[in-house]
């Protein structure tokens, strides 16, 4: 199990479009991805319950993987976050 | 998809649609040098005055009563020129309205050049208007397309994808439910304005194949309820095979289209593997498009919901953090 602790970057939070950017991220290991904030821990695959968060500027989550590829999925999604998912950028 | 360009037969036009236009012949024959190309028509007033600048000679002339008031108010040598002008093109036919009456030498000068006369009785607006529609149908362009189309709730469904992943079985469940097939395999598709719609060849009507049962008819297993011969092709929904590695859309926020004819059209790509209910996929796409069109967008204001929701959350904080009290 790894676990890392990210802060969004993005100014309008997590937005629908970012969840979705999210999930189909998540999606692509086989690991099992979890999302917390404020004590509250979210399947990272289900993109309504990443909406459920409502993570806005500024906010710290803390990212937990558990599998076989938690490795690569974990350094994957913290440069997704450091980078800000790239948004406005494509 | 395979395009074609044709052609319309000035003999194949009259009988097509001499009864509906109310057409009748004058010259001696039909056969003319010049089939009909162009779904246009010109009104050759001009190039009966003498002006020859633009004279659209492949299109259908039309003569109306402007025309013909002109042409009898002149002098027997002004009209020798009229028609030598109006001749001097080859031209593919000439059609008369209101039934007006054509001078003698008019009709020989026509045989002479090969030019078929027809005339009708109706009024010329309402004519041309009924000739366009006709000839913009022969000629709009039209192909072929591997698929099947469903009226799903008024909604033109075209199931696109590879053979054997299970289209027939889709329409056969959507038709059970009580929507509508308008074609199996091959669907003729034709372009409208902006609109494609979608039929099924003439003789393969309603016809369906289902493997491991045969060849079957819609018609005759369901009744007159569950076909419908045309309708407007609104949503491509393209199955694929279910893929852990593809992308597949989460939220729907970018609406993406795939072109048909040159008109676009919503085009969604749903993942399909064993046990799948694609049935009630299908039901939704077709309610979640219709609702769409109306104006509500789900992933929009879910969206908006969100963005509403973290801005908010954020002021609080700031009253929050401030407040010293």
């Amino acid at each position: 199990m790894k676990t890392i602790n990210v802060k969004v970057v993005n100014k309008n939070g997590i937005h629908l479009r970012l969840a979705g950017e999210l999930v189909k991220n998540c999606s692509r290991f086989k690991s099992d991805v979890r999302i917390e904030k404020n004590f509250e821990r979210i399947n990272a695959k289900s993109i309504l319950s990443v909406a459920s968060l409502g993570a806005e500027y500024g906010s710290e989550l803390t990212i937990i993987v558990n599998g076989q590829d938690e490795d690569q999925a974990v350094s994957l999604l913290a440069d997704l976050f450091k980078s800000g998912f790239s948004e406005g950028k494509k | 998809m395979a395009e074609h360009k044709r052609t319309y037969k000035v003999r194949d036009f009259f009988e097509d649609n001499k009864d509906e236009l109310g057409l009748e012949l004058l010259t001696s024959s039909i056969k003319g040098r010049l089939d009909i190309t162009i779904p246009d028509i010109f009104r050759p007033a001009f190039v009966l005055t003498g002006f020859m600048e633009h004279y659209l000679h492949k299109r259908v002339q039309i003569l109306g009563e402007t025309e013909m008031m002109y042409f009898c108010s002149l002098d027997e040598g002004q009209k020798r020129d009229a028609l030598k002008r109006l001749f001097s093109k080859i031209l593919c036919c000439i059609i008369v309205t209101k039934g007006l009456e054509l001078p003698d030498n008019f009709i020989k000068e026509a045989e002479k050049s090969s030019v078929p006369v027809m005339r009708t009785k109706w009024q010329t607006t309402l004519f041309i208007h009924t000739l366009r529609e006709i000839l913009d149908y022969y000629f709009a362009p039209r192909s072929t397309s591997h698929g099947s189309l469903v009226d799903v709730y008024g909604v033109g469904l075209f199931f696109s994808g590879e053979s054997g992943i299970g289209k027939s079985e889709i329409v056969l469940d959507l038709v059970e439910r009580g929507h509508r097939l308008v074609a199996d395999d091959v669907v003729e598709i034709i372009k409208k304005g902006d609109m494609v719609i979608g039929r099924g060849r003439e003789h393969l009507r309603h016809f369906m194949e289902i493997r491991g049962v045969g060849i079957i008819n819609i018609m005759d297993v369901f009744g007159i309820r569950a076909i419908r011969i045309q309708k407007r092709i609104e949503v491509v929904v393209k199955l694929r095979e279910w893929d852990p590695s593809r992308d597949w859309d989460r939220h729907g926020l970018d609406e993406k289209t795939t072109e048909i004819l040159g008109t676009k059209v919503t085009q969604l790509v749903v993942p399909i593997f064993p046990g799948k209910n694609i049935t009630v996929i299908a039901e939704t796409i077709a309610l979640n498009h219709m609702l769409k069109i109306y104006g509500f967008n789900a992933a929009k204001k879910l969206d908006r919901n969100l963005i509403d929701l973290m801005q908010s959350r954020k002021q609080t904080r700031r009253y929050l953090r401030n407040d010293t009290e």
